[in-house]
């Protein structure tokens, strides 16, 4: 494992911060970590980027135990904080410079490398403009290219799609696939959690300080989910699902989207938005469980116009969590 | 029996550290390298030139002082009227001219370490915690760039910044040096003293700036540290000055007690004990001493200038009344020998002969007490900052998000 955390506790004066995370990333796998606001998420990647001292636990990044070696951890990492600044009136390219000759590249060798990494985070035409004109998504971008300017063993990302523009969103997540099949340990933490649903191999959940639950994001989305389905005719859907004893909830979320014209707040659970056309929300067992339900609907003649999953998986591992914290 | 010895510094650590090879070394925090220093010594210039109006602030700089050298040139012309400036006449002018120039050096000196003094904490106190605000210094702490590099690369950035301002000050030191009767040396002298004081603000700034997580702040308590070294210092010698006054039986070489004033004939003088009141500056001419005008005052050349001539040299004084302090009281006194050269016209007639060893103020330097003394502050500084950055961290500057 080249990034490895065990039993790591850490207080700020009476506030715990961390009180026994432990998590192993992999190299080759982007693994997200999740967790509500003030779960220690930060306070996590300020550790593992050899900043804070942990109060107890074992940190190990690319091999090196960080309090011990955090000389040779901090070589081998590259860390992205959420917020961070730049020097305003610096260019962009000087900038990349200015970290490549702090992690003791040669002038030429740092040049070539700026140029690259501006080349990869398509900021090559603001190469020469001081990063006070960057918007907040290319200073974003900027400071992703900065991480990677040593060619890190280890990624640690601090909300990095925070501020970027959907073309963005998507280059980064094809970076980070890039970098981790390029055999690099990405830990990436987000709150978006359907973004990290496509970027994500594992999940590690942070709740109070504390591991929570932590998996392959493949695992939760072979386990139940919710998925919403769709169809013309609403009272002929529930019936269906009624005769075939499957358990269905309405769709409360489709906010007038689809749940009909007369569907009022006192219409009562299951009331349903009469003859028109209606959505639920059905548990079902993996993606093999909606081809099965899928296939059922339509045998039985159902007018079925859309099958999906109803938020990530993540999402709803998450929420799930929150649900059992309750 | 053998016994096995590590001679790797990297031992193995409890945990079995694999330690692959090829691995750079742990760096101490203190360990500098040319490279790192500089790195962030030309990321801190490159801020600091583009994001400030640095070239504004060196002109006005010049106006300054090159308006107070001009008007000290006026008046030390106008105290000395029938030789202008720059007029060199009989035997007069030419006299003028030597007590005109060291009058101008000393006040263009000082009027330069003053105005240093003011604008050097701005150049550091804001370096480190400005750094933190901006979120731009843990970026910098995680590279492989050691405490000490950054610590002494943003000193040398505000140092190189006050050393400008020293430059736009030199013209007029040469202006005053053309005034006559400054030694060459004295320029070269004042300006390394200047330089090395300047250093030494700047690294007081630099440790406040570790220290405070405020830029106001720091820029405050570095203000009162310089003021505390230019103010303070002589205010504090000055107020002590009675608690080291004490009433003691002095030796005194004096005329005797019936002697009519009117007398011509020369008087007799004995010795005499009396009580009086002397203060003991030389246990306390230390407060002086740290004093940055002192430090410079005593360490320029001092200017050899014919007795009969009258200077106004502000160096020459501090450096006489310091070093006068610093000797303290003598332990016998002569009242007699002014009589008796007034009376008898001659030194050498027997009663002048004063048996009281002619006091010898001490001669000694005291610029490099105080030089040290400084160069403590600054060094205490610089190790603060260098604490500060190093990682990881135990505890966090307050107002910092935790997580």
């Amino acid at each position: 494992m080249s990034l490895s955390v065990r039993a790591v506790h850490r207080s700020f004066g009476t506030v715990r911060a961390l009180d026994g995370v432990s998590l192993e990333a992999r190299p080759g796998a982007v693994t997200a970590l999740i967790g509500p606001n003030g779960s220690g998420k930060t306070t996590l990647l300020l550790i593992l980027a050899g900043l804070l001292v942990p109060d107890a636990g074992e940190v190990r990044v690319g091999g090196y135990d960080v309090a011990v070696h955090g000389y040779a951890a901090r070589a081998r990492t590259g860390w992205m904080p959420d917020a961070f600044g730049t020097w305003d009136s610096l260019t962009a390219r000087e900038v990349l410079r200015t970290f490549a000759a702090a992690y003791r590249m040669a002038p030429d060798r740092g040049a070539a490398r700026a140029a690259e990494l501006l080349e990869t985070v398509h900021l090559t035409e603001f190469a020469d403009r001081p990063a006070s004109v960057l918007s907040r998504g290319q200073k974003q971008r900027l400071g992703l290219a900065r991480a990677l300017v040593h060619d890190p063993e280890v990624l640690l990302l601090d909300e990095p799609a925070s501020g970027l523009d959907p073309r963005s969103r998507v280059d980064l997540r094809v970076l980070l696939r890039r970098l981790a099949a390029e055999g690099r340990t990405v830990l990436v933490s987000s709150h978006v959690l359907t973004e990290l649903d496509e970027m994500a191999d594992d999940a590690v959940f942070l709740s109070r300080g504390r591991t929570a639950a932590s998996g392959s994001v493949a695992s939760a989305e072979a386990g139940p989910r919710t998925w919403r389905l769709r169809a013309l005719s609403f009272p002929a859907l529930t019936r269906w699902l009624d005769s075939a004893g499957a358990a269905w909830r309405p769709d409360d979320d489709a906010d007038g989207r689809g749940a009909g014209p007369d569907s009022g707040p006192d219409s009562g659970p299951g009331a349903g938005p009469g003859a028109g056309p209606g959505g639920v929300l059905v548990e079902v067992q993996g993606e093999e469980g909606a081809a099965a339900l899928l296939r059922d609907a339509v045998a039985a003649g159902v007018p079925v116009t859309s099958l999906a999953p109803a938020g990530g998986a993540l999402e709803q591992a998450y929420l799930a969590l929150e649900e059992e914290r309750r | 029996m053998t016994t096995e010895v590590t001679l790797d510094d990297a031992a193995p650590t409890p945990g079995g550290d694999p330690a692959p090879s090829g691995s750079p070394a742990e760096q101490g925090p203190w360990s500098l390298s040319w490279h790192g220093v500089r790195t962030v010594a030309v990321l801190d210039l490159r801020q600091r030139v583009r994001s400030t109006r640095w070239v504004v602030a060196l002109v006005v700089w010049f106006v300054v002082v090159g308006a107070v050298t001009a008007l000290t040139w006026a008046a030390v012309g106008a105290a000395f009227p029938g030789t202008p400036p720059g007029v060199d006449t009989s035997g007069m002018g030419v006299s003028a001219q030597v007590l005109r120039g060291p009058t101008i050096f000393g006040v263009v000196v000082f009027f330069v370490l003053f105005l240093g003094l003011l604008v050097s904490p701005t150049l550091s106190a804001t370096s480190i915690n400005g750094d933190r605000a901006a979120g731009t210094l843990a970026t910098l702490q995680v590279t492989l760039l050691t405490p000490g590099e950054i610590a002494v690369g943003k000193l040398v950035a505000a140092w190189v910044a006050a050393l400008a301002f020293l430059a736009a000050g030199v013209p007029f030191l040469v202006v005053a040096l053309a005034a006559g009767g400054t030694p060459v040396v004295s320029v070269v002298v004042c300006l390394v003293v200047l330089a090395v004081l300047l250093a030494v603000v700047c690294a007081i700034g630099l440790g406040f700036s570790a220290l405070s997580p405020r830029t106001s702040g720091s820029a405050v308590l570095t203000f009162l540290a310089v003021a505390g070294l230019t103010v303070l210092s002589p205010i504090v010698f000055a107020l002590t000055l009675p608690a080291v006054t004490q009433e003691e039986p002095v030796r005194v070489w004096t005329t005797s007690g019936d002697y009519r004033w009117d007398d011509d004939e020369p008087p007799t003088c004995t010795w005499q004990t009396v009580t009086m009141s002397r203060p003991h500056t030389e246990r306390t001419w230390w407060l002086l001493a740290v004093n940055p005008f002192v430090i410079l005052a005593d360490a320029a050349p001092e200017v050899r200038v014919e007795e009969t001539v009258y200077t106004a040299d502000p160096l020459a004084a501090i450096r006489t009344g310091v070093r006068e302090a610093r000797t303290g009281p003598a332990a016998e006194e002569d009242w007699c020998g002014g009589f008796a050269e007034l009376t008898s016209g001659s030194a050498q007639s027997p009663v002048a002969q004063s048996p009281v060893a002619e006091r010898e103020p001490d001669r000694s330097v005291v610029w490099p007490w105080g030089l040290a003394a400084n160069l403590a502050l600054g060094g205490a500084g610089l190790a603060i900052a260098v604490r500060r950055l190093a990682i990881p961290q135990r505890t966090l500057p307050r107002g910092t998000r935790v997580a």
